[in-house]
């Protein structure tokens, strides 16, 4: 008794006399005709760009819990700006650096060891610290760097919005905020204002819509004014070469970027 | 994707399931009849190692299984909210006429195959109920002047609301069965209804015990079980397939395909969290043979008076056939 699909698979598996020749199959969607840049590369014609990029918009306001759309967002949206970022990245020696050699940072990267053993105040013992208190600030903290980039069609491109996913919560560390809803809508505004990617401006602008009054009127009297002059006064975090600047005082670093303490303290707000 | 951990037990599907069954019998299998279905079969030998597809990749017969069981396994919780995204809702159309096309009487042994959740066994259930009640309206109408009595001791007796039917749901999907239990619960079916874990190429049950087999939008993720259809049907009994088909009309081809191609994957991504799982998903029914020779492989298997209807311009068909 022949089976059922045996038959067609032989047909379909390579041998000439396909009832549909190959060349008419439709293929994986394709940009610019080339297949998969990077591993996890899912290449995406315009139109599901702009659907994605609706469709993971909505979906993130709709369930906030729903970081990996925010992500999707970023991706989707933000080719120019990426490009913007990467030229102005390879013209700061630190950052070319960065381009060149393509640093991560995540749990298999990072010594933990290493940094608890240094001194207190210095970059690495305080990002440590603030994971400890904080706890990993999703999507961008460490728990989320397995989600690997997948829309943006250039490889170069792809790492340095991985980089910048990366950098996320050396930010918190930096500006001293908590991962609270409300310290991530002023990192979020300083990141619009630093890096100008579209999700950032998005997040910067929707995030504020689930907050209540209080903190809303904190927000935007004292945080944003503070989160954007800093913003504009610093030069870009994504050319610091933090894996070589562990030992370095924070303070010191702040200061090297012009960073101000915040105008409150944030952790009890929100 | 899924966690590989968790499907590392079933990573062979199909025939490493058979190796696992050896020696313990009703391992995984849940069901609430008597063992009389359940029967301990001899196992087969090894199948050979054949090639196969999996959307447009070639994979092995093995792999796919695997493969298959991971789509599934991560795509089950959405899967309703999913499937009325993606088709408007027009998949509770077709599968309201799969039931009207099979038409089941009462007492009908409904095996329904990678039934997962439980679409066609909660339809086939409502269906036999309201047969039913109508049977016995129609009969009380005949009897004529009644009394109030007599006419609540009819109903109290009544005890078989389904009128002898059963259906059981076969899926080799855990995730599935357990959405698919979960909505049974919900949705208030418990009468009729069982459960089985099992696999669509190799069932756990008995020779010649099914009037009816369905299976929808099912068999294109499968390989071989036409053998295993014609088996456990009783003579006379009936094959069922509702699956995606080739549409034959070439504007609604065009637009079809362009739909499939950009927006299901990013439905996927968006509602589901899962591109890569709806892009099997389009790719599988491409690969899926036209209805004529879906209709010829049927009647190879030993099926007669096979027949097939095409539903909205061809993306999907009914396919039916007779054990005979």
């Amino acid at each position: 008794m022949a089976t059922l699909l045996r038959p067609v698979l032989r047909r379909l598996c390579g041998l000439p006399g396909l009832q549909r020749p190959a060349a008419e199959m439709p293929l994986r969607a394709r940009s610019d005709g080339a297949g998969p840049l990077y591993s996890h590369h899912l290449p995406t014609s315009p139109l599901q760009k702009g659907l994605l990029a609706a469709g993971s918009a909505a979906m993130a306001l709709y369930n906030p819990y729903r970081h990996d759309m925010v992500a999707v967002l970023g991706e989707t949206t933000g080719h120019r700006t990426l490009k913007v970022l990467r030229d102005q990245m390879r013209r700061d020696p630190e950052g070319a650096q960065i381009l060149q050699e393509r640093p991560r940072i995540s749990t298999s990267t990072l010594d933990l060891g290493k940094l608890q053993s240094l001194p207190e105040g210095s970059l690495g013992r305080e990002y440590l610290r603030f994971l400890d208190v904080n706890g990993h600030c999703f999507p961008y903290g460490m728990a989320d760097t397995r989600a690997p980039t997948r829309f943006v069609d250039d490889e170069e491109l792809a790492y340095v919005i991985q980089r910048y996913r990366e950098v996320h919560d050396m930010l918190h560390t930096l500006l001293g905020m908590p991962t609270n809803i409300l310290g991530e809508i002023v990192v979020k505004w300083f990141e619009a204002v630093q890096t100008g990617l579209p999700m950032c401006i998005l997040g910067a602008f929707f995030g504020p819509i689930r907050l209540g009054a209080q903190s809303l009127q904190v927000l935007v009297s004292e945080l944003i004014p503070w989160a954007v002059q800093n913003g504009r006064r610093a030069p870009c975090v994504l050319n610091l070469y933090y894996e070589r600047r562990w030992e370095q005082s924070l303070r010191a670093l702040r200061e090297e970027l012009g960073i101000t303490a915040p105008p409150m303290h944030v952790q009890g707000l929100a | 994707m899924a966690a590989p951990g968790s499907c590392a037990l079933w990573s062979y599907c199909g025939r490493g399931w058979s190796r696992a069954m050896r020696g313990c019998q009703l391992l995984g299998l849940r069901s609430s009849w008597p063992g009389d279905l359940l029967s301990a079969r001899l196992l087969s030998q090894e199948k050979r190692a054949a090639e196969t597809h999996f959307g447009f990749e070639t994979v092995s017969e093995e792999e796919k299984g695997g493969k298959v069981y991971q789509v599934f396994e991560s795509v089950a919780k959405k899967y309703d909210v999913m499937n009325d995204m993606m088709s408007l809702g027009i998949h509770r159309v077709w599968k309201d006429l799969l039931l009207w096309k099979m038409h089941p009487l009462p007492g009908t042994q409904l095996l329904d195959v990678a039934g997962g959740t439980g679409d066609i066994a909660f339809r086939f259930l409502n269906y036999v109920q309201s047969q039913h009640q109508r049977k016995q309206k129609r009969q009380l109408r005949a009897q004529q002047n009644l009394s109030w009595e007599e006419i609540a001791k009819e109903y109290q007796n009544e005890e078989d609301s389904l009128g002898g039917s059963r259906v059981v749901v076969c899926d080799i999907n855990k995730e599935m069965l357990k959405v698919g239990k979960q909505k049974a619960l919900a949705q208030g079916y418990r009468a009729g209804l069982a459960w089985v874990l099992g696999d669509a190429e190799e069932l756990p049950f008995d020779d010649d015990k099914f009037d009816i087999y369905t299976i929808a939008f099912g068999i294109r993720n499968v390989t071989h079980i036409d053998q295993e259809a014609h088996r456990v049907l009783k003579p006379g009994g009936r094959f069922l397939c509702l699956e995606f088909s080739q549409v034959n009309n070439p504007l609604i081809s065009r637009l079809y395909d362009l739909y499939s191609f950009q927006v299901i994957p990013v439905l996927g991504e968006v509602i589901a969290g899962d591109w890569k799982s709806y892009q099997y998903l389009v790719e599988s029914i491409r690969r899926f043979p036209s209805q004529e020779e879906f209709k010829d492989m049927i009647e190879d298997a030993g099926f007669h008076k096979v027949t097939y209807e095409s539903l909205t311009s061809g993306i999907v068909a009914i396919h039916s056939g007779f054990k005979l």
